[in-house]
């Protein structure tokens, strides 16, 4: 059977939605899709999948590279291999997807983002985007692979026929690796995902010292202010402030972003949002593609323009 | 510490004039007298004070005994730097300097964007007959605000039939305030560099756009035999000797305020209020702090690229306040870091800063 | 605590417009500065800090040409006690291939650890497969985007996984294992230059690494290098900053954000 494998990321009961990607991708690649999940009663569109194997674990013993690697076995056995095994890019795909490769010498290409399907080739990103790999696979299959969030979720496809519901009992967990607990992160009053208006600083804010006169325009604006990844990392500002997919994921009515030139895991943390308006000095910053409104010019300088301009 | 050093930090005598001249002690934590008291001790120094040093050298200068103490600053950074205990964003610059080789990491191959909206072609130095080389200086090549200096500058000495040439991307940052951040191997490397290719070129003068840069070029990089001259002297000889004519007045009052390393640290402070008192319809004014005791703008030694708490009042903010009280239309310096720090708070008061080659291009 | 660190040497790209050539056959680095991927700095200096506090030594593996070994002597600046060079005469880009050969140098030189360190990727291919798939061959148990390490016992590890939207997971993983750092897991300190200088004086081990291919082999093609596709783009506010600023003020009013 031609099927493709996908392996369900799900978070405290929560059915992640950049699983779509992975069923557009297998979609698009033509595959009979086999969703495998952690059992539970979580709300997803069912009829995206052909067959759905539900294993009797929790989460927690599911998102686990040694424990996938079982799981997959299981799933395996009976149906004979698959054509490719599916993660999300994310920080369980991320993970999972390179030891089950490894587990059975499977070829593997991560953070795809664009296929050409006949020619068989995947597209993925080098340098932070500025450049592309059209990679072939040329190993047996199936093919590992791990799908960019938000390139292919308009693909998924729904069946013309329920899925098929099967169970895997139980699951060797391994003692090596174990699921402790989740960590939230301290909470703060501000809340950037319910803002509508965000003011975003990125690297080109250069020095902790300008964190002030933003904080400052921001409060002129009446808007809220966060920041991409680098600002972070150097805790000029607090972690909660993060846009990114390490941070949080907001779509307020406007994103200013200043001196952030879009790495991808800043881009798909905002890219969502209904207005994206980006200030950065250099012309070839990426973010200028997601945008719809951009400014060429040194982020300091429209800051000082902006302040004057509001004060008067 | 150096021999050199503990035996000069020894000869002090405790006085105080280091500390009444320094732009910092005071009115931050920083006591200049107490950390060379600290040294002569070997006493513990809290981490965070050396960096408020501007390296603004007045207190090196006044000393009566020789102690230099804003060398005393340098090696007590350098151990900092060696135990890699450094504020990040001064980390980040060394970095950036030792890729980029400018301290803010900015793309190397760019290093000579600002020829581009020129509209007479600029050679390299090595296609010039008289290898006369215009260095730029990191911040000129790359801030905005500052890439309009060596445009007007390479504009001004083409008008005066001056030919000059660039290294363009192979030129390194000089290296000037990377010593005084105390990254002695990173100074030693970036001045290999430049050294290497000014003799490969066979340079025989530089025209330094920055006064930073022509400190470390004329005082730091040994005796290369090489004229070193800051832009303002080469253009005041140009306009003294009727090669570049002065075609139309400035009818404004300009306070000229002296960049420390052109002034006190280098003791250019005629050519510059030359050229402005060679300008008709300028009215000169001066800083009650002028000259020899201009009040440091706090842009050097580092302070560039790492600010301290804006709890203190800047100095910068202090020089525009007189500026106004004085009742000038515009501040005129000659170096970029005075430009950025002093128009920070000069845009916020409505006060005007300009590079003196920004005046010049209104008059030519 | 013996800690094995990857570190690797790439091209520094952030502001340069990189070229494709030979109709998709490379992307030419030629002209760029290089420097210590990112996440392999934590990495390092993760590991460093660690045996600083509980004992052992640290050390640095880079697989590259010569010149790799600049991140190496970068290493042992920060702490590591010994550099290694597995040296290949062109990059692979399949990380498959990449982790067997790994794999079969940490096995056929017997390098002893505790824990592998990698960085959860690299800046250039950000494929952050290599540490996943070597965990696999050697079979050890695995664990990334880690951006805490609570304890550290003689058996096993208590670490902090970073997940996404600010949470995180706290997991026990049993020694000896393999380990993927995120960036932020702290804050790399400064090496001096002449830090490295000195590093050098360090003997680094320098292996060959084709005397690791048994049973290495591609199994992913690149086919060929393409620009990113050229997306619609923003509409480019240009002119004057007064009237860059006008108009940008609104669009906010505009869209109902500033009155």
């Amino acid at each position: 059977m031609s099927y493709a494998l996908v392996v369900a990321e799900v978070r405290r009961g929560v059915f992640e939605e950049r699983n779509l990607d992975s069923f557009g991708l297998s979609s698009l690649l033509g595959k009979e899709i086999v969703l495998v999940v952690p059992d539970g009663p979580y709300s997803f569109n069912e009829r995206l999948a052909d067959t759905i194997v539900k294993v009797k674990a929790g989460e927690e013993v599911f998102l686990n590279p040694l424990n996938l690697v079982d799981i997959i076995e299981q799933v395996m056995n009976g149906r004979g291999k698959p054509d490719c095994i599916v993660f999300t890019h994310s920080s369980s795909g991320m993970e999972s997807a390179p030891y089950v490769a490894g587990t059975f010498g499977l070829p593997v290409v991560t953070d795809v983002s664009a296929i050409n399907k006949d020619e068989g080739v995947f597209y993925k990103s080098y340098y932070s985007d500025k450049i592309f790999g059209e990679f072939k696979c040329t190993g047996q299959g199936p093919w590992v692979l791990t799908v960019r969030s938000g390139s292919f979720k308009d693909a998924a496809a729904e069946k013309a026929d329920a899925a098929k519901v099967e169970y895997i009992e139980g699951v060797a967990a391994s003692d090596k690796r174990v699921f402790l607990e989740y960590v939230e992160e301290e909470k703060t009053e501000i809340d950037i995902t319910k803002a509508e208006f965000l003011l975003s600083v990125g690297r080109g804010v250069g020095n902790k010292d300008e964190i002030p006169t933003y904080e400052e325009l921001a409060g002129m604006l009446k808007a809220t202010l966060s920041g991409s990844r680098p600002v972070i990392d150097k805790m000029w500002l607090p972690k909660p402030r993060q846009v990114g997919t390490s941070g949080k994921t907001v779509k307020p009515k406007v994103y200013l972003a200043m001196g952030i030139s879009g790495a991808f895991q800043h881009i798909a943390g905002m890219k969502d949002s209904d207005c994206i308006i980006a200030i950065n000095k250099d012309a070839g910053a990426p973010i200028f593609q997601y945008a719809h409104f951009g400014v060429i010019a040194d982020m300091h300088k429209v800051r000082d323009k902006l302040k004057d301009m509001l004060k008067s | 510490m150096l021999e050199q050093t503990v035996s000069r930090v020894l000869t002090c005598i405790q006085c105080g004039k280091c500390t009444g001249s320094c732009p910092e002690s005071g009115k931050t934590p920083f006591n200049i007298r107490m950390l060379v008291r600290k040294q002569q001790f070997q006493s513990a120094i809290d981490e965070a004070i050396p960096w408020y040093c501007t390296s603004c050298g007045a207190c090196t200068l006044r000393c009566p005994r020789d102690v230099k103490p804003s060398e005393v600053i340098i090696d007590i950074r350098s151990l900092l730097v060696e135990d890699g205990q450094i504020p990040l964003a001064v980390q980040k610059a060394l970095e950036n300097t030792f890729t980029q080789k400018n301290p803010w990491g900015r793309s190397r191959a760019k290093r000579a964007a600002w020829t581009e909206n020129l509209d007479f072609e600029i050679r390299h130095v090595s296609e010039t007959a008289e290898k006369r080389l215009l260095f730029v200086c990191c911040i000129q090549a790359y801030d905005p605000r500052c890439m309009v200096i060596p445009a007007n500058v390479a504009r001004i000495l083409n008008q005066g039939g001056v030919e000059f040439g660039i290294l363009g991307e192979e030129e390194a940052c000089c290296g000037n305030e990377i010593r005084r951040i105390g990254e002695a191997g990173l100074v030693e490397e970036l001045q290999e560099e430049n050294k290497g290719n000014l003799q490969e070129y066979g340079v025989k003068e530089i025209i330094a756009l920055s006064p930073h840069c022509m400190n470390a070029l004329k005082k730091e990089y040994g005796d290369m035999g090489i004229k070193v001259s800051h832009y303002t002297e080469v253009v005041w000889d140009l306009i003294n000797s009727g090669a570049l004519a002065i075609s139309k007045p400035f009818e404004k009052k300009v306070i000229y305020h002296d960049p420390c390393f052109l002034g006190k640290q280098n003791g250019i402070f005629d050519a510059p209020r030359n050229i402005l008192g060679a300008i008709p319809g300028v009215t000169p004014l001066e800083f009650s702090r002028a000259r020899e005791t201009s009040l440091c703008c706090e842009g050097g030694g580092g302070r560039m690229f790492f600010e301290v708490e804006t709890i203190y009042q800047r100095n910068a903010e202090v020089r525009v306040l007189e500026a106004i009280a004085k009742g000038a239309d515009l501040i005129a310096t000659a170096c970029p870091f005075c430009v950025m720090t002093l128009e920070d708070p000069a845009t916020e008061k409505g006060q005007v800063v300009r590079e003196l080659s920004e005046i010049l291009m209104e008059v030519l | 605590m013996n800690i094995v660190t990857f570190t690797k040497r790439v091209p520094v790209t952030q502001e340069e417009e990189l070229r494709i050539t030979g109709d998709g056959a490379a992307v030419d680095l030629s002209k760029l500065p290089f420097k210590v991927n990112d996440w392999d700095n934590y990495a390092v200096e993760e590991a460093v800090r660690i045996v600083e506090k509980v004992g052992g030594s640290v050390t640095a593996v880079a697989m590259g040409d010569a010149e790799s070994d600049e991140v190496l002597r970068r290493a042992i600046a920060m702490g590591a006690k010994d550099g290694f060079l597995v040296r290949i005469a062109r990059a692979i880009q399949d990380p498959f291939a990449r982790a067997a050969l790994i794999s079969n140098f940490i096995k056929n030189e017997n390098v002893p650890f505790d824990v592998i360190f990698t960085g959860v990727q690299s800046e250039d291919d950000q494929f952050g497969s290599v540490g996943g798939i070597l965990a696999a061959l050697l079979k050890l148990p695995y664990s990334s985007m880690v951006i805490g390490i609570d304890k550290v016992e003689s058996d096993h590890m208590v670490i902090r996984r970073e997940l996404e939207g600010g949470l995180q997971e706290r997991v026990r993983i049993s020694l000896p294992c393999i380990l993927s750092i995120q960036s932020g897991i702290n804050e790399p300190r400064y090496v001096s230059i002449m830090g490295i200088r000195k590093a050098s004086k360090v003997e680094r081990k320098v292996f060959q690494g084709n005397a690791y291919e048994a049973g290495v082999g591609a199994m992913i093609d690149t086919v060929k290098w393409v620009y990113p596709p050229r997306k619609k783009g923003a509409m480019m506010l240009s002119g004057e900053l007064d009237e860059v600023c006008k108009n940008l003020v609104g669009i906010l009013k505009e869209k109902g954000v500033y009155q």
